[in-house]
This record gives structure tokens, C-alpha cells and sequence, in this order.
């Protein structure tokens, strides 16, 4: 258990491990007997080990809901909630920026640079970029798109959406809180019946 | 396959080896303007001299499909697109009936010219069978070197999720047809086939059967693959379409409020995120045991000089308490020559420094002494310097050398002085 005290610190520091913040420990983590002696140790804490429905991203969650619980959960659900729109955005400027078909997802790459020259190249994307840094979450008081940009990834680096390997290289990789996320975001939008219809079809029998 | 570029001769002497190698340098020759015309999709006919198109012609090299356009024939773009592993214009050919009908003829022909004892050209039939088997496990072999390029790269060659996920359904339907052409080779008919032949049992039976189960396992490891990128890029497609219609819907519905999930009686799993706490722990001199270590690394904390004085601060030991009691010295030894100067302007005549170091017993050495008295006097004014006279009694301390050394220092007035000199 000696060997784990750094995992366990961190878990408990509220980081999300997955294969792109510390692939070492998401391993580990993959080992059932190896969570049992965690939970176990955390049990007093009111915490267990807990994944996401891919497996993805390993982090800590309540076991006991209590009302001590409760409290931090709907504080962090609201500020989650406040900056759902801001995330979303930010994932389709980078999407569309970058020119990729498919959605942001763990271990993409995103060279800051690359994200500049393209926003900088299309005034629409400039524009959405100065909306979206204006946000509250993101706080930017620069009128100048590299500034944005630089201050719209720290802050979500902050908020553990990206992970940036090299601290003097501005090089990020998306980190699977991304994905816990995006499941937030399927299980808010299946719960509040939103009508937003799914037309992709059900993925289809292969073989 | 290819007649003309493909065949394979051992003989030199054979014409085909000299019609193919002509043929090889010419596509060599004309590989920029065939290059250029396999990436458009059809040739420019004018960058060709009449007689050089007429060879190409000849040399099947190009023709024309249609009367208008010019094109490379299909098996060398087919060669250009495997020797470049160009998986958009790769194609995989998986037709085995038809090498199975060849090999059966192959095989017939050699046991009748076994059976006629002609030697040559036995020889010569079983050469032909073995490139005909080794074609075919070779053609196997391509395609599945197809499927894995096309895989690892993700299918790379295109760039849309759309179009990636029509070209998986390709390779699957690829790998299909590859599987189905396994099930056309029946061993039984082949052992038949082969009879007590060893070198036909060798090449017919156990070398195609370990060529084919060696296939057999890599295809089944690509067709698990493609099914997993499949659901990958299905997924991808998924969460971009969630998000672009989760964002359009909120920035429709400003005051769109979620459901308190926390304080619901079932909490649904993915808000139970518990939050951050961190352990911190100090120095703590409670274990004898440690007080070891605490001290190396006490020792190992970098200093720097603006954390020198702090720490000083902190750790009020002896040196500081030296550093004070010298200061206040320093302070008493000024004030004493202080009051010498005092004296000097009370007195009527010059003092000497030694002598009023004497009679007033202070406790300091001599030497200290006049030095303080020296530095005092330097450090006065200019104005003021000038009321005052000091004399410096020195004598040379050796020939040898310019020291001299002070013994005394006699201050006096300076007017009173001039009066005395006037007087």
C-alpha cells in the first residue's frame, strides 16, 4: 500500500487519472484488487474509487451521501452546469477550427499554435473566440486573439480538461474528464427529455 | 495479374526477359508524366512525342478507354498503388476459384507429362504450379498487408468521419470476400489431388494450409480491430453531434435550469465526484528517530540571500548577539571621540589623543583609538574641518620602506591656533 501513497494523494487532491495525466497509475487503477485496498483505505474518508462508463477516467466519489456530501456536490454541479456552455463551445471552435468531423475526445493533441493560425485566418472564428473569452469562466480582458487563447487553455487546464506535458511547450492533450463530460452532458440531456432529437442511427449490428 | 512486366524468368536467354525489361525502363522512363497522370485520373496526351505515346500504347502501358481520354491501364495503376500502398486506389483481388481451376490443370498437365517421363517438361509444369500457389498466397497476403496499412493508419487516405466509416464497410466487406475464398480451398480435394507426391503434398497441402492458417489469424485480428475503430468513429460522430445540439439548445434556452441531481434521494453516478482535499503534514520533533533526517534536510533548505536575513531573524543565536554587542561598541567608541572633540573645542590648547585616552582610563586600544579619532576628523564637513588642526606625531617605522606608523594625534582649534601664531 506504501507504493500507492502518491496515487492515493492525488485521487484524493480531486485529479482525474486517465491515460494522459499519468498512464502509469491509470493502469494500476484497472486492477480490481488493487481498487478494493483503496476503497478500503478510504472508507473512513467517505470516499471510494469510482469510473467513468468507458473505464476511461479513474477519480474519487462519495460513498456515503450525506448532507456534508450533498453540499459539495451541488456546489460543483452548479458551477459544472455554469460552465457547460463555455466547455461546449470551446470543444466546437476547436473542432471546427482544427477542421476535424468528430468530436474532442481523450489523448487528441492540440498544438497552440496550429488553433492561433487557423482562428486568426476566418473572422468568424476570431469572433466566436472574443464571445467565448469573455465568459465568466474564462475571464478575458485582452482584445488580442493570442491572448485569448492563451488565457481560454490555461483555464481549462486549471479545470483539468487538458493536460500540457511540456510546461514551457504549448502542447495540450485532452485528458478523459473531457469524456465524464460528455456523459454529463448525454445523461442531462436523456433526463430533461431535451428535444433534441438523436437522429444518429443505433449503431449497427456488425458481422 | 500483369503478363507483360510481372513474368518471371530465371533464363536470360528467354525473349521475355528482354521484352520486359524494355518495357520496365519505359514506364521508368515516362515515370513523372505517368506519375502525374495516375494522380489525375487520366493522361495529358500532348506531353508525349507521337512515337513515344505509340510505345506506351504498344506496350500496354496506357490506352484509351474511351475515345477521348487517355488513361493508364488498369493493372499499372493497380501496381502504382501497390508499390506506393495508396489505399485509395488499392484494390484487393480475391477471386480463388479461378487459381484453384489453374492449379488443378497445372496439376493434371505435370502427372501427364510424369507419366510420358518427360522430364523437362515436368520440370517446366511444376515451376508454373508453384508460382500459381505462391500467386495466390501472395494475392492473400497483399490484400490482408492492405487491411493492416489501411487500419493502422485509421484510414488516414481519407479525411471526413463519413467517409472513414464507408471505407471501414469496405474493408469488411473486403475482408468478407477474403474469408469466403479461404472456404473455397477444400484440402481433402487438394490431398486428393496431390496424391503421393511429396513435392506436390509439400507445396499443394502443408505449405498452403500454414500459409492460410497464418492468414486466417491475422484477418481475424483486423476484422476485431476494424470493429472497434468502427464504433470509435461512430462514437466521435455521436458526441460532435451531442455537443453541437446540447450547445445550440442552451444558448436557445438561457434560463434552462437542470434538475438538483445532488440532492436527489438517488444520486446518479456521474455528478458523484467527491472534492479535492489535501493532506498536509509538518515538522514534527515528537520521534527521536526522526530527528536525523529533519536535520538533513534542514540543512539541504538552499539559503538565499534575502532568506539569510529572515532566517537570522528567526534563529536569534549567538551571532546576531555578537553582531549587537559589537555595534554598541562601535556606538560608545564614537561617542567617547565625541567627547574628545568636545574637549578639544573647550580647551584652550591642542589635545593629544593618547594623552586624553590616558587620563580619562576609556578602555580602548590605542591604536583603535586614534583611528576613530582620524576617521571622526575626516568624516567632519569641509567647514567644519577647517576649524580644527590635526597633527599626526608619526615616525618611519623602517628605512626600507614609506610606513609610518601614528603614535599619537594632537588636535587643537584652528583659530586658536592662528591666534596664538598672530599673538
Amino acid at each position: 500500500m506504501i507504493e500507492n501513497g502518491p496515487l492515493l494523494e492525488r485521487l484524493l487532491e480531486g485529479e482525474y487519472i486517465c491515460s494522459v495525466t499519468d498512464e502509469h497509475s491509470f493502469h494500476k487503477l484497472q486492477n480490481d484488487e488493487l481498487v478494493d485496498d483503496l476503497n478500503h483505505f478510504l472508507r473512513p474518508l467517505n470516499r471510494r474509487v469510482a469510473k467513468n462508463d468507458d473505464g476511461s477516467v479513474y477519480f474519487l466519489a462519495y460513498c456515503d451521501l450525506n448532507q456534508n456530501a450533498r453540499q459539495h456536490l451541488s456546489q460543483q454541479f452548479t458551477s459544472t452546469v455554469q460552465s457547460l456552455l463555455p466547455m461546449l463551445e470551446w470543444m466546437q471552435l476547436v473542432q471546427e477550427a482544427l477542421g476535424r468531423d468528430g468530436a474532442l475526445s481523450l489523448g487528441d493533441t492540440i498544438k497552440l499554435q496550429d488553433f492561433e493560425s487557423k482562428v486568426v485566418d476566418n473572422q468568424s472564428l476570431i469572433q466566436r473566440l472574443a464571445h467565448l473569452a469573455n465568459d465568466k469562466v474564462f475571464k478575458s480582458s485582452s482584445d488580442k486573439p493570442d491572448m485569448q487563447i492563451k488565457q481560454v487553455f490555461k483555464r481549462i487546464k486549471e479545470l483539468g480538461y487538458l493536460h500540457q506535458p511540456h510546461k514551457d511547450r504549448l502542447f495540450f492533450i485532452v485528458t478523459g474528464k473531457v469524456e465524464q463530460l460528455i456523459e454529463l452532458v448525454r445523461f442531462i440531456k436523456d433526463e430533461e427529455n431535451l428535444p433534441i432529437d438523436d437522429e444518429i442511427p443505433e449503431q449497427e449490428v456488425m458481422f | 495479374m500483369s503478363q507483360a512486366p510481372k513474368q518471371k524468368s530465371t533464363a536470360q536467354s528467354n525473349p521475355l526477359f528482354a521484352l520486359g525489361k524494355e518495357r520496365l525502363e519505359l514506364i521508368g522512363k515516362h515515370a513523372d508524366a505517368l506519375m502525374q497522370g495516375y494522380l489525375d485520373g487520366h493522361i495529358n496526351e500532348s506531353v508525349f512525342s507521337q512515337q513515344a505515346l505509340q510505345k506506351l500504347l504498344e506496350s500496354r502501358v496506357l490506352d484509351y478507354p474511351d475515345e477521348q481520354t487517355l488513361s493508364l491501364r488498369p493493372i499499372v495503376n493497380e501496381l502504382i498503388a501497390s508499390l506506393t500502398q495508396d489505399e485509395r486506389k488499392r484494390q484487393i483481388n480475391s477471386d480463388v476459384g479461378e487459381h484453384l481451376d489453374q492449379i488443378h490443370t497445372r496439376v493434371q498437365s505435370l502427372q501427364a507429362a510424369r507419366q510420358k517421363g518427360d522430364y523437362a517438361a515436368s520440370e517446366h509444369h511444376l515451376q508454373l504450379l508453384t508460382e500459381r500457389v505462391n500467386d495466390m498466397t501472395g494475392q492473400f497476403g497483399d490484400a490482408i498487408e492492405s487491411l493492416w496499412h489501411r487500419l493502422n493508419t485509421e484510414f488516414g487516405f481519407v479525411s471526413s468521419l463519413d467517409d472513414k466509416i464507408l471505407e471501414i464497410e469496405l474493408a469488411q466487406r473486403q475482408l468478407r470476400r477474403i474469408l469466403d475464398g479461404f472456404g473455397i480451398i477444400n484440402f481433402d480435394d487438394l490431398i486428393q489431388l496431390a496424391g503421393s507426391d511429396g513435392s506436390l503434398r509439400k507445396l499443394l497441402v502443408s505449405q498452403l494450409q500454414a500459409r492460410i492458417s497464418e492468414h486466417s489469424g491475422s484477418l481475424l485480428e483486423v476484422q476485431k480491430r476494424l470493429v472497434l475503430l468502427m464504433s470509435r468513429f461512430r462514437q466521435q460522430q455521436d458526441k460532435a453531434l451531442l455537443i453541437n445540439r446540447m450547445s445550440a439548445f442552451l444558448r436557445q434556452h438561457p434560463n434552462f435550469q437542470v434538475g438538483d441531481y445532488p440532492n436527489r434521494s438517488q444520486v446518479p453516478t456521474v455528478v458523484n465526484q467527491a472534492h479535492g482535499i489535501s493532506a498536509q503534514a509538518f515538522i514534527a520533533l515528537d520521534r527521536a528517530q526522526d530527528s536525523y533526517a529533519l536535520a538533513e534536510l534542514a540543512r539541504a533548505v538552499p539559503r538565499e540571500p534575502e532568506q539569510d536575513a529572515k532566517s537570522e531573524r528567526k534563529t536569534e543565536g549567538f551571532t546576531m548577539a555578537l553582531q549587537n554587542l559589537v555595534a554598541t561598541q562601535q556606538k560608545q567608541l564614537a561617542k567617547d571621540v565625541e567627547d574628545f572633540f568636545i574637549q578639544v573645542i573647550e580647551s584652550p590648547q591642542a589635545l593629544s589623543g593618547v594623552d586624553y585616552l590616558a587620563e580619562q582610563e576609556l578602555p580602548w586600544e590605542p591604536e583603535m583609538w586614534l583611528f576613530q579619532i582620524v576617521a571622526e576628523y575626516q568624516g567632519l564637513p569641509e567647514q567644519n574641518k577647517q576649524s580644527f588642526m590635526l597633527e599626526k606625531d608619526s615616525a618611519q617605522k623602517s628605512r626600507f620602506n614609506q610606513l609610518h606608523i601614528i603614535q599619537d594625534v594632537t588636535v587643537g582649534m584652528r583659530f586658536f591656533g592662528d591666534f596664538q601664531a598672530a599673538g
